[in-house]
């Protein structure tokens, strides 16, 4: 992969988010918060961008969107093999809503 | 009591129907909509296409105690406190809000429905009331639904530890031989 490769995927990846959560914040805004694990000033400021200013946002070679399970209990409750497909992920789920939500400071 | 404007009513009337639809019993609409009481089994009789079932709510607080059931609430409150604490939803939205994404969350994983929409509410009043609260387990950290006055110095939740018969119900058996059965046919 070149420079020039990476940079569009990036893009199309950060288009592809920005657009889905618009999406999901008009729908309903206080799910879309627990889904996307963004504070209240985030979903405001991603559902009033203009197509314009996401498309600017599209265009680096950075991505948008960051990791959100940086805990090892919760990564291993997501993709390890328990006993019970189920429960573990009712355990993760539990886990990860106390996590606190990506804010702006 | 009886409401003066046309226009409230109709919306507490949409209210009430689709918490009828989410599975909410009488005393839970007479207690958040100002609708009477006869209205109210015209309307759930009309959503539902039954009568209401008849008797007093689930009062005891030991019932979220046990296994499947402390999950299931455990799970519920933790859209709840999200809501609470990150959202400006409050009382009854928060909780319908929350209960929609457990609905959601027990599709998805292919889990029993536990948890009824009046028993979430009675949950979160219960937690207002103090009767219940949640403890952080020593193990994995998550919050989990305990008795306000159970000694938790050293808690680990039912999903750290599971006990040995934890979710193995006649229900389940059953449904696992019917599995096997069609796997030998």
């Amino acid at each position: 992969m070149n420079a020039n490769e990476i940079y569009n995927e990036i893009k199309e990846l950060n288009l592809n988010y920005l657009m889905l959560a618009q999406q999901l914040i008009r729908a309903d805004r206080e799910t879309a918060q627990y889904r996307l694990g963004v504070s209240k000033d985030i979903a405001e400021i991603i559902e009033h961008l203009t197509p314009g200013q996401v498309l600017k946002m599209a265009g680096t070679n950075m991505v948008l969107c960051r990791f959100r399970f940086d805990d090892s209990m919760l990564l291993g409750l997501l993709a390890g093999h328990g006993r019970d497909r189920g429960t573990s992920h009712t355990h993760a789920t539990i886990l990860a809503s106390a996590k606190p939500v990506e804010s702006i400071s | 009591m009886r409401n003066k404007s046309v226009v409230t009513e109709a919306r507490e009337i949409q209210l009430a129907a689709e918490l009828i639809r989410l599975g909410a019993r009488l005393q839970m609409l007479e207690a958040e909509t100002n609708v009477s009481r006869e209205r109210l089994l015209k309307l759930y009789k009309e959503v539902k296409g039954v009568s209401p079932p008849k008797g007093m709510l689930p009062f005891s607080t030991d019932w979220f105690l046990t296994w499947q059931p402390n999950v299931h609430a455990s799970l519920f409150m933790s859209f709840h406190r999200f809501m609470i604490e990150n959202t400006e939803l409050r009382g009854l939205d928060a909780v319908v809000k929350a209960y929609r994404l457990y609905l959601e969350h027990v599709e998805l994983n292919g889990l029993e429905c536990v948890l009824s929409l009046t028993r979430a509410w009675t949950l979160v009043r219960f937690f207002d009331a103090n009767m219940l609260k949640v403890t952080q387990c020593k193990c994995c950290t998550g919050h989990f639904v305990t008795h306000t006055y159970d000694l938790t110095n050293d808690y680990s939740c039912g999903l750290c530890h599971v006990p040995a018969r934890a979710g193995k119900t006649k229900r389940q058996a059953s449904a696992t031989a019917v599995e096997a059965v069609a796997a030998v046919a």
